[in-house]
């Protein structure tokens, strides 16, 4: 009786063509990032292996050092700026009744968004002319800014756009864990005395770290994997102020066919990702509880 | 302070919020409707003075956004509709097949799939499909876009299909039924709602995506909405109602399926991102 469920014939059928996939696709270009890494290649002439130049050459590279720099930026952004942002709002929106949906839905949607598109209609509302940005500041006589022209400003651009798409897909994900706290504890607080702040900084901030925690482990992948809101609005300009490693490496590779060198960067992103995880994991949410999905 | 103030507090933070989040959407779509560049610059905020709908009519076919916008819908559609099939097919035999040896294997070695992110690969995956022959054919896009829903989608609908009672199955046994009918027959009906959430991500991913798509494909008449965009605006940049008029054709289709399914997308995004 239990054969039919034993049948390896049909078992390979399932199985075989999501796993060849997913080999030709993910463990196969795994393999030759690794090895394009420590050659010379640029896609014409024979591969000729330089050992670890590229990575020297990488950490030599100014270019390269000021985009680690800049997505050091973004990290830095979204973790101590943006973070905080998304806590207070989730605080906000998790004591609200009426409308609550609302809300929810309203500051999720541009999450869902392509962040090109985006980057196109926040490329207008930037615009110095008949950007929405410049009409609203002249309303307090403020000169007009050339936001994306100029380095001081295009990073802050990027930045700003880049919490505007995200903020909401994080604020829905502590909401939901706020929700889930059960009611009985806020409650017990409210009736010993303690104001909604001291409530939402002693009981429900510390019930939600956890999750916190998965967001700040978010944002982080997130801060090195910026890349398409920089092609569309800025291209790394001006002058490389918001050049980020992966624009780099995708310019470096497509535009120069430094294939090698590429992928040595490639690599690098992958491998500064793994440390930051790690070090996060390791200094801050060792001693917490592990939570399981 | 009295309640009535202290309970209007959140909701004024919250209303500045959404109107952070609604306005550029507002100006886009009024500007697309203004006559030209000077009514945009002089009423930012105002409702245009005549509707000028021939921006939707000029964009759609003069500056081919109908062709982008069918390369994605198709595209990024039967992308997810295969990877959906496929990840339901190996969460089958891997869920309730009695192999559990190997399924176990398998599902280590998905697990590290998700650890990798997706630009690392960009360069290899790039050559790859190269070495394919297909460069610059939508193949190079759906290929990738199938394989890249795999290891969420698996890993969520394993999951899903865990839970599913074995005496369906066992009762299907003794009547004779054949594995590939009872996965047909039985568990997918039941595995509809993890199918569709599984779609509906891998969906919006496919329609949104824009690396690949950006490199892997340079024939015009190829590109998707997300490239093909970029193209339009670099090619209209003074034109700023019809540039408008393709954002609004662009991000109008994935508004409408939120406003009908905005939990499964809510549940299924949120979901995807914390198990990755």
């Amino acid at each position: 009786m239990k054969t039919t469920l034993k049948n390896p014939y049909v078992y390979m059928l399932f199985v075989v063509p999501t796993v060849a996939m997913y080999f030709l696709f993910f463990i196969y270009p795994t393999i030759t990032s690794f090895v394009f890494g420590f050659t010379d290649w640029d896609g014409l002439n024979a591969r000729q292996f330089i050992g670890l130049d590229n990575f020297v050459n990488a950490f030599k590279d100014a270019e390269f050092r000021s985009s680690i720099w800049n997505n050091l930026i973004i990290l830095l952004f979204s973790c101590c700026i943006q973070v905080p942002l998304i806590i207070v709002f989730s605080l906000l929106i998790s004591n609200i009744k009426r409308f609550q949906g609302f809300y929810k839905t309203t500051v999720f949607m541009p999450s869902i968004l392509s962040t090109s598109i985006i980057g196109i209609l926040w490329g207008y509302i930037y615009d110095p002319d008949v950007g929405l940005l410049n009409n609203f500041l002249s309303l307090f006589g403020i000169d007009p800014i050339y936001w994306l022209a100029e380095p001081k400003w295009a990073m802050f651009s990027i930045l700003l756009t880049n919490a505007w798409q995200w903020m909401g897909f994080y604020i829905v994900l502590i909401l939901a864990a706020i929700l889930g706290i059960p009611k009985e504890i806020d409650v017990a607080a409210m009736v010993d005395g303690a104001t909604g702040v001291q409530r939402a900084w002693y009981l429900t901030v510390p019930l939600i770290r956890p999750i916190v925690n998965v967001v700040i482990m978010l944002s982080i992948a997130g801060a090195l994997r910026v890349v398409d809101i920089v092609l569309v609005m800025t291209g790394g300009g001006p002058a490389g102020s918001t050049e980020v490693m992966a624009s780099y490496m995708v310019n470096k590779a497509i535009k120069y066919g430094d294939y090698g060198y590429g992928s040595a960067l490639s690599i690098i992103i992958f491998v500064i990702a793994l440390i930051l995880t790690a070090l996060y994991q390791l200094l801050i949410a060792r001693r917490q509880e592990r939570i399981e999905f | 302070m009295p309640v009535a103030v202290k309970k209007s507090i959140p909701h004024f933070f919250m209303i500045v919020y959404v109107v952070v989040i609604l306005v550029p959407f507002l100006f886009v779509l009024f500007s697309s409707l203004k006559a030209n560049n000077t009514e945009i610059a002089l009423h930012p905020f105002g409702l245009p003075k005549t509707w000028v709908f021939e921006n939707y009519k000029e964009a759609w076919v003069k500056a081919k956004i109908s062709v982008y916008f069918f390369n994605s819908l198709y595209l990024a559609a039967s992308a997810a509709i295969v990877g959906v099939l496929m990840a339901a097919a190996t969460a089958f035999a891997m869920a309730r097949m009695k192999l559990t040896r190997i399924s176990k294997w398998i599902y280590q070695l998905v697990l590290v799939g998700m650890l990798i992110p997706g630009n690392v690969l960009f360069i290899a995956q790039y050559f790859l499909v190269r070495d394919l022959h297909i460069l610059d054919t939508h193949w190079a896009l759906f290929l990738p876009y199938t394989a890249g829903a795999l290891p969420f989608s698996v890993l969520l609908l394993v999951a899903f299909m865990h839970n599913i009672p074995h005496e369906l199955e066992e009762a299907a046994t003794i009547d004779g039924m054949g594995a590939i009918r009872m996965f047909w027959k039985i568990i997918l009906p039941l595995t509809i709602p993890a199918l569709v959430t599984v779609f509906i991500v891998n969906f919006l991913g496919n329609w949104n995506e824009y690396l690949l798509a950006n490199f892997f494909i340079s024939r015009d008449a190829l590109r998707t909405l997300p490239t093909g965009m970029v193209g339009f605006r670099d090619a209209f940049q003074t034109n700023y109602a019809l540039v408008c008029t393709g954002i609004v054709f662009s991000v109008l289709p994935v508004l409408l399926l939120y406003s009908f399914l905005q939990r499964q997308i809510i549940e299924g995004l949120t979901a995807g991102s914390v198990k990755g």
